[in-house]
């Protein structure tokens, strides 16, 4: 059963919306500054210079939860917006977030050990099960709303589950995605883990030291085509492969090898029906810490061989989303596809000695782009992979 | 997306680790009751059981079980958390709170995420396979179970899926406040085996529905037992949590006072209904309404 993408959002450092995005995109503007709060001013981060009022006052929208929640709305309803529901359509949300209401936990738990005093009321924001249930309130969707949370991998799997529900014949058209909130948790998180960068981060550079974290939202709308026909959706793509797959190797670090990694690309292009000649472009993952990006470039080279495609990691212009990533990242690759260009790895300069694989180095228009393999793994050695093709 | 339940271990505040039926060891739980826990060493390493949270602990050990008693590696493993790895959780947040030099402890942060229960359960059983973490608030077990479910009709022959929770003192601060029930919070993990449904004796997984925005608990479960055509006659136990309507099934039980209060404890009902002595052509449906208007219903044979 085929499965088309008929809406798309985005929200993040670079951009509102989702022309906002491809606009930095080719135009080669990165986001990411230095923090603009107490507890991220230490580091050059992709902020969204926003307050959550400013969000709701911008996007008008009807809820008023955690950052992570706001977030998410404004990328799904741009993702939906065209749509309309209908009694006979069954729709539903699938959202991966790795925080939830962290945001606002985080800031009356401090009160809480600082002063003994808090607001307790703040807390029912928590539940990372709430963000998604807010997306879904905002957009009138109540059939069924999914949190996936597997850390960085979260939006590639919930787009992993819309797809299985659809083709299982569960749902008829699934809002998919992720959103993520930078907090001070996550901040001091990553900080504890000593995988930052002072610097901007190279993805795929030799002298790569860590990553820039950044926040956002992105979802995508997937229909089936007996979907297409009640709603009369206009069809931007295809979803064709998904996969998961387990690295078991360590908590935090990838295996050397990159095994999960070429598990889950090799599988996604099976479900997809493609053979590595079909990919035109892979949005990687590319966090720019040593450990992934070597990782992942030998599970690149299991699958491709020596005839690896295009490739770049976006995660120099938004920071590295979390949560989101997967979802802004499936965003731009439904954008390389419309609009025919393959993006930057910004600040890229040597190719990493073992590998001596090289990134797109500049956004570039090329002629056609068929379909586009975005990786996605996270913490615990998650493992995903989604593909997305022309229509 | 009917599959046949092949194992199911739960370590709860019930003495329900390694028994054959729970219902023989069933009493309702007082205000102070603790989890009744294994001997952890004898399935998880001494280096990886110092570092890991009450949750982590039950839910391995839960889930190694299952794995001890089948031959063939789970080909998929589906989690569902409510709140996820609240102890580490805390303790992190208190770690940079009060930090005061420029190094943190990152113990704490690494297991604080929500999967990190899933992936070490894929390492410790140096499992490849897909591996999903769900966390819905009250329908967290539903969910995790309803991809478990997708799994099989996949054609996945040997899934494993799970809830786990654990509770931490803070919890009770949210009481009345922002959590108004007045059961006492407890932890508890319950893992279970899916295989493809065959003509074995054993209990099935007929069916696992959710609802977000439910007004009406009695139509819904008529719309749910007609969609699975069967009469509300053949209901023979319901198990519930919350307040359900009267007038379905001949015995109702509330799984609550057994389990006591965390948000994936429908698993515990699930295997409540596992072990539960059925007449022949009877079901038990599992009702969890926890929480006003979500739904969680389970239907086992």
């Amino acid at each position: 059963m085929d499965i088309f993408v008929t809406g798309i959002g985005a929200i993040s450092c670079i951009g509102n919306n989702v022309q906002e995005h491809f606009e930095a995109l080719i135009t080669e503007r990165s986001g990411i500054k230095k923090g603009m709060h107490p507890h991220s001013e230490r580091f050059l981060v992709g902020e969204i210079p926003l307050t959550n009022q400013e969000l709701i006052d911008r996007f008008q929208l009807k809820v008023n939860g955690s950052r992570t929640g706001l977030l998410g709305c404004v990328a799904a309803k741009e993702a939906f917006s065209g749509h309309l529901l209908s009694e006979d359509i069954r729709t539903g949300v699938i959202s991966g977030t790795s925080v939830g209401g962290m945001d606002i936990s985080e800031i009356q738990y401090r009160s809480y050990l600082e002063n003994g005093t808090h607001d307790i009321s703040r807390y029912k924001e928590h539940s990372s099960g709430n963000s998604s249930e807010e997306i879904a309130l905002e957009l009138g969707i109540d059939g069924f709303v999914n949190t996936i949370s597997t850390a960085c991998s979260s939006a590639a799997n919930s787009i992993m589950m819309g797809a299985r529900m659809i083709r299982s014949g569960a749902l008829d058209r699934v809002v998919v995605g992720g959103t993520d909130a930078l907090t001070e948790f996550t901040i001091s998180g990553f900080r504890s883990l000593m995988i930052f960068d002072e610097e901007w981060c190279r993805p795929f550079d030799e002298s790569r030291k860590g990553l820039n974290l950044g926040e956002g939202a992105g979802f995508i709308v997937i229909e089936s085509a007996t979907s297409i026909e009640k709603s009369g959706s206009t069809p931007i793509a295809q979803l064709k492969g998904w996969s998961n797959a387990s690295d078991a190797y360590h908590q935090t670090a990838s295996s050397p090898d990159g095994y999960g990694a070429t598990l889950s690309i090799s599988e996604a292009m099976k479900v997809a029906g493609l053979k590595p000649e079909d990919i035109d472009y892979i949005n990687a993952h590319g966090t720019a810490t040593p450990n992934n990006d070597l990782s992942e470039s030998k599970a690149i080279m299991h699958v491709f061989g020596d005839q690896v495609p295009p490739f770049s990691s976006t995660k120099a212009f938004t920071g590295h989303t979390l949560a989101a990533a997967g979802g802004l990242e499936a965003v731009f690759s439904i954008l390389a596809i419309q609009h025919g260009y393959l993006f930057a790895n910004l600040n890229h300069r040597h190719a990493i000695e073992e590998t001596k694989l090289v990134p797109v180095k500049s956004t570039t228009k090329v002629k056609n782009i068929r379909n586009v393999l975005s990786n996605s793994f996270g913490f615990g050695g998650n493992n995903s992979t989604i593909i997305l093709g022309e229509l | 997306m009917t599959a046949a339940i092949t194992s199911i271990v739960s370590i709860s505040h019930q003495d329900s680790f390694g028994k054959q039926n729970i219902w023989e060891i069933l009493t309702p739980l007082g205000n102070q009751s603790e989890v009744i826990a294994p001997d952890y060493k004898t399935y998880i390493p001494p280096a990886s059981l110092r570092r890991f949270s009450p949750v982590l602990r039950m839910a391995l050990t839960a889930a190694q079980v299952c794995q001890n008693e089948t031959s063939v590696p789970f080909d998929s493993i589906s989690v569902g958390t409510s709140l996820g790895c609240l102890k580490d959780t805390e303790r992190f947040l208190q770690t940079f709170i009060t930090a005061t030099g420029d190094t943190l402890s990152p113990t704490a942060f690494i297991q604080s995420t929500h999967n990190t229960i899933a992936g070490a359960i894929s390492m410790a059983l140096g499992n490849h396979s897909y591996n999903m973490t769900h966390t819905q608030n009250s329908l967290s077990f539903e969910t995790a179970l309803i991809d478990g479910l997708l799994c099989v009709q996949e054609g996945k022959k040997n899934v494993l899926v799970g809830a786990a929770d654990e509770a931490i003192e803070f919890l009770d601060v949210l009481k009345p406040h922002v959590i108004q029930s007045t059961v006492p919070f407890t932890s508890g993990a319950t893992f279970l085996s899916l295989q493809p449904d065959t003509a074995g004796n054993g209990k099935k997984v007929i069916d696992c529905a959710v609802h977000f925005n439910n007004t009406n608990t009695e139509e819904a479960i008529t719309t749910f037992l007609k969609k699975n055509q069967i009469d509300a006659n053949a209901i023979e136990l319901v198990l519930f949590a919350g307040e359900i309507p009267t007038t379905i099934g001949i015995k109702q039980i509330n799984y609550e006072q057994y389990t006591g209060l965390y948000y994936s404890s429908a698993a515990f009902a699930c295997h409540l209904a596992n072990d539960y002595a059925l007449a022949e052509g009877k079901y038990v449906l599992i009702v969890n309404h926890q929480v006003n208007s979500k739904l969680g219903l389970t239907l086992i044979k």
